[in-house]
């Protein structure tokens, strides 16, 4: 099957069943995904699908094939970190780190929807994502931050 | 490099602890780990400040067993107070010694000399980099105690996280990403209950699947190795097995922290008496990324990469079963998802151990989030019974309070006494005049596997006791904050009081339709700590609107950081207060899925988290890591109550519609 993943198109042999997220850690190399729950509740494998996000652990590779596929390891461009990633830094809006490559990617997906959130459309963006160390008022700020950065 | 030291207490020699490549990096080295507390970050800054270079030329070891001085393990908030110093102390001492070489070198004096960016200057414009100073022979001695050297001041500077590049572009790596040539996946069919004893296995559906390379049993241990993780885990569900549970282990603890004679005459006495019975329920750590290790345990040596609190700790376990000398044991410590006590234990890293020697491949094992519920520890339950008098004047005459729980540390029926009343009773004695007191504790043995929790104890032990004090405060008609420091003697707890009533502008607070205010404070392992919360009741809903907390941790060596880890420990204490209960039925747990055991979601957060620090910076830091956490749930408990919602003697605080037990008797 054909898929296209941070820009570059790949032609893989799926085993029936595979999960786009063990496609992504285990075939690609790609772990900024991270396994939380299997089940899609925790939001930590969260990657773009046509720039959706979707919990990759409970999507089948086989639902992606053709589509476009953004992970944490390609927003930066020619090592250039996207404005999310950037305002993450600048807010400190982590702590051990297992939450935010999927905070980032539903923040890229809400901004691109949505320039100038609201905080409530902020909160809501954020909501698939759990986080036990308790950074969720730092990224909000750091939402705020990106959308006010040009 | 790993030589113990006295029992606690890493070995204390410059050279364990730093050293100047011929680059100019600074390389300070510590037994403790990083899961988000910022102590790699904290570290850097404390060490960049007092060898005056460039922070991003500061590298920090952690927890790498070859090469890191021995340490007991990363918990109690003591990473800054105490590895913390000593680094500060190694670097103190590195830069006299720099020093002194520059002066000998140039017949100088020192005080003539500066440090500046990585560099030794005298006063006509010479310059010797550290890396020249150390050519010849690398830095050592013996290291002074702290107390005799002043810190350097740490200049104000953005937040500045060591890892936070790789965490943002997804280039951290954590256990379950580490991959080694020929890695293998295994799965482990775990008893309900740790320690059963294996009476019957069916494994043969399990063999035949494909991928399958071992299944494995050794004694109780059953695990299956294959090539894909879904392939083991698909075969150790196959597996079926009978377990024979086994009893449970020790006695009962008990042990008096205060007993004043005269209490139950002054109690019997009293003109007004006030009793209450609170119940904590057991909570998970929730960690976000379940248990995962991957051990490659060859004939000369084993590596285990892992997420663990206690890499030696762990190191010296896996050397016992392996039966190989600890020395040909190497922990490598991963970043690692929020642990809070979680990762004291082996666990994974046990179970890869295990299924690396059968297959002698790299193995992976990576607990599901079902496993993760069901195996990891938890917080036990904590139950507490009050009685205090008050006098006419509002002068707590006596009292009485009981506290029963069980083990918050692991190790089942080998726990030392001492360790159980360090932990059960942790912040168990209030900080207030109470005249005539009699405090007891009950450490029951757990039916399941309980164990630490950020703050151990203190948190529901401190949710139990600033209720209570508010419950007395009502009683005797006085504002709760004022209450609280006309009963107070120590001066820097009432400081943070007094802040966080000036922040909140506690006195003049208004009660809007269903809102409320509540204090709560502790002291804990010498950080003082207030939170005023402000709540709102919307029908069954408890909504946290706002904290304001004051923090007195000494000296701050990273002000972001420390304003991380606050806010975090509220943000966590709420979810636990608001939200959590594990589901826990004679030792199982009742939990699999994130559905079974809800935490706080983003648009549970707050509005906003008020940190203030009033900490004197010539007084020694204290922990952060766990305090944030301590005040919260008496704080919005009692907040709850003073918007009308009724005294909720029973966390978690949004189970208002759920059965009530009939309360157990002291």
């Amino acid at each position: 099957m054909r898929l296209e993943v941070n820009g570059t198109v790949h032609e893989l042999a799926v085993a029936d069943g595979k999960r786009l997220l063990d496609l992504l850690r285990d075939d690609l190399g790609l772990t900024g995904a991270r396994f939380g729950c299997g089940h899609g509740i925790c939001g930590a494998c969260f990657v773009l699908v046509d720039g959706q996000p979707v919990a990759a652990c409970t999507t089948g590779a086989d639902e992606v094939a053709g589509k476009r596929i953004v992970t944490i390891e390609g927003l930066a461009q020619d090592g250039e970190l996207h404005r999310v990633q950037r305002a993450f830094i600048d807010e400190d809006a982590m702590q051990c780190g297992a939450c935010t490559s999927g905070m980032i990617l539903s923040a890229v997906s809400l901004l691109a929807r949505t320039p100038a959130p609201t905080e409530a459309q902020i909160r809501a963006a954020l909501a698939p994502h759990l986080c036990r160390c308790g950074v969720y008022l730092r990224a909000i700020r750091a939402v705020q931050r990106a959308a006010a950065t040009p | 490099m790993n030589d113990v030291g006295e029992w606690g207490r890493p070995p204390q020699r410059l050279e364990q602890r730093l050293a100047i490549e011929p680059d100019g990096t600074v390389v300070a080295r510590s037994g403790k780990v990083e899961y988000g507390q910022g102590i790699r970050a904290g570290f850097a800054r404390t060490v960049a400040a007092e060898l005056a270079v460039p922070i991003e030329r500061v590298r920090i070891e952690l927890g790498e067993t070859e090469r890191v001085p021995w340490d007991m393990g990363t918990f109690g908030s003591l990473s800054t107070a105490t590895d913390g110093e000593v680094l500060r102390v190694a670097a103190a001492l590195a830069r006299r010694q720099l020093l002194e070489r520059a002066g000998a070198r140039w017949r100088l004096p020192v005080d003539s000399l500066h440090v500046r960016d990585g560099a030794v200057l005298a006063p006509d414009g010479r310059v010797l980099s550290y890396a020249e100073l150390v050519a010849a022979e690398p830095l050592a001695g013996p290291l002074p105690e702290p107390s005799t050297l002043v810190a350097a001041s740490i200049p104000e500077a953005k937040p500045f996280r060591p890892e936070a590049r790789a965490i943002v572009t997804g280039a951290a790596r954590y256990a379950a990403d580490v991959r080694l040539p020929g890695l293998l996946h295994g799965h482990v069919l775990h008893p309900p209950r740790p320690g059963s004893r294996l009476r019957m296995l069916d494994a043969t559906a399990a063999r035949a699947l494909p991928g399958v390379l071992a299944v494995v049993v050794d004694g109780d241990f059953v695990g299956v190795v294959a090539q894909h993780d879904a392939q083991a885990l698909a075969a150790a569900q196959m597996m079926t097995a009978q377990w024979d549970a086994p009893p449970i282990a020790g006695a009962p603890f008990e042990a008096v922290l205060r007993d004043d004679a005269g209490t139950d005459a002054a109690l019997a006495a009293a003109a007004r008496r006030v009793t209450a019975h609170y119940h904590m329920p057991p909570i998970a750590h929730a960690t976000i990324c379940p248990g995962a290790a991957v051990a490659d345990v060859r004939a000369d040596r084993t590596d285990l990469y892992v997420a663990t609190q206690r890499p030696f700790g762990l190191r010296d376990e896996v050397a016992g079963l392996l039966g190989l000398s600890p020395a040909r044991v190497h922990v490598h410590p991963q970043l690692m998802s929020g642990q809070f006590g979680r990762g004291n234990v082996g666990d994974a890293a046990l179970d890869a151990v295990r299924l690396s020697r059968a297959v002698a491949r790299p193995v992976r094992v990576r607990w599901t989030r079902a496993e993760e519920f069901a195996l990891s520890p938890y917080r036990p339950p904590l139950e507490a019974w009050f009685e205090a008098a008050l006098d006419a004047d509002g002068t707590i005459a006596a009292w009485r309070q009981r506290v029963r729980t069980q083990p918050h540390t692991y190790g089942g029926a080998d726990v030392p006494a001492e360790f159980l009343l360090m932990t059960a009773g942790r912040n168990a004695l209030p900080p207030y005049r109470l005249g005539r007191a009699r405090v007891q504790l009950e450490v029951a043995p757990a039916q399941g596997r309980s164990g630490a929790f950020r703050s151990l104890a203190a948190a529901p032990n401190v949710f139990a006791i600033e209720s209570f004090v508010d419950e007395l405060a009502l009683a005797a008609r006085e504002d709760p904050l004022q209450f609280r420091l006309r009963r107070l003697d120590d001066t820097r707890l009432r400081r943070v009081l007094e802040t966080v009533r000036r922040r909140s502008d506690w006195d003049a607070r208004r009660h809007a339709a269903g809102h409320g205010f509540g204090v709560a404070c502790a002291d804990y392992g010498g950080t003082r700590i207030a939170q005023v919360a402000e709540v709102v009741l919307e029908g069954e809903r408890i909504r946290l609107e706002r904290v304001w907390c004051a923090v007195d941790a000494g000296r701050l060596v990273h002000p972001d950081g420390a304003r991380n880890q606050i806010e975090g420990g509220i943000q966590q204490a709420a979810s636990w207060a608001v939200l959590e209960e594990l589901p826990l039925h004679e030792g199982i747990v009742g939990a699999a899925t994130w559905h079974d055991y809800p935490i706080a979601r983003c648009p549970d957060a707050p509005h906003a988290i008020d940190v203030v620090f009033t900490g004197d910076a010539t007084q020694a830091p204290t922990g952060i890591g766990e305090p944030g956490s301590v005040p919260t749930a008496a704080a919005i408990a009692n907040a709850v109550c003073d918007a009308g919602g009724g005294r909720r003697r029973r966390l978690p605080l949004m189970a208002t519609v759920r059965d009530r037990e009939q309360a157990p008797s002291p």
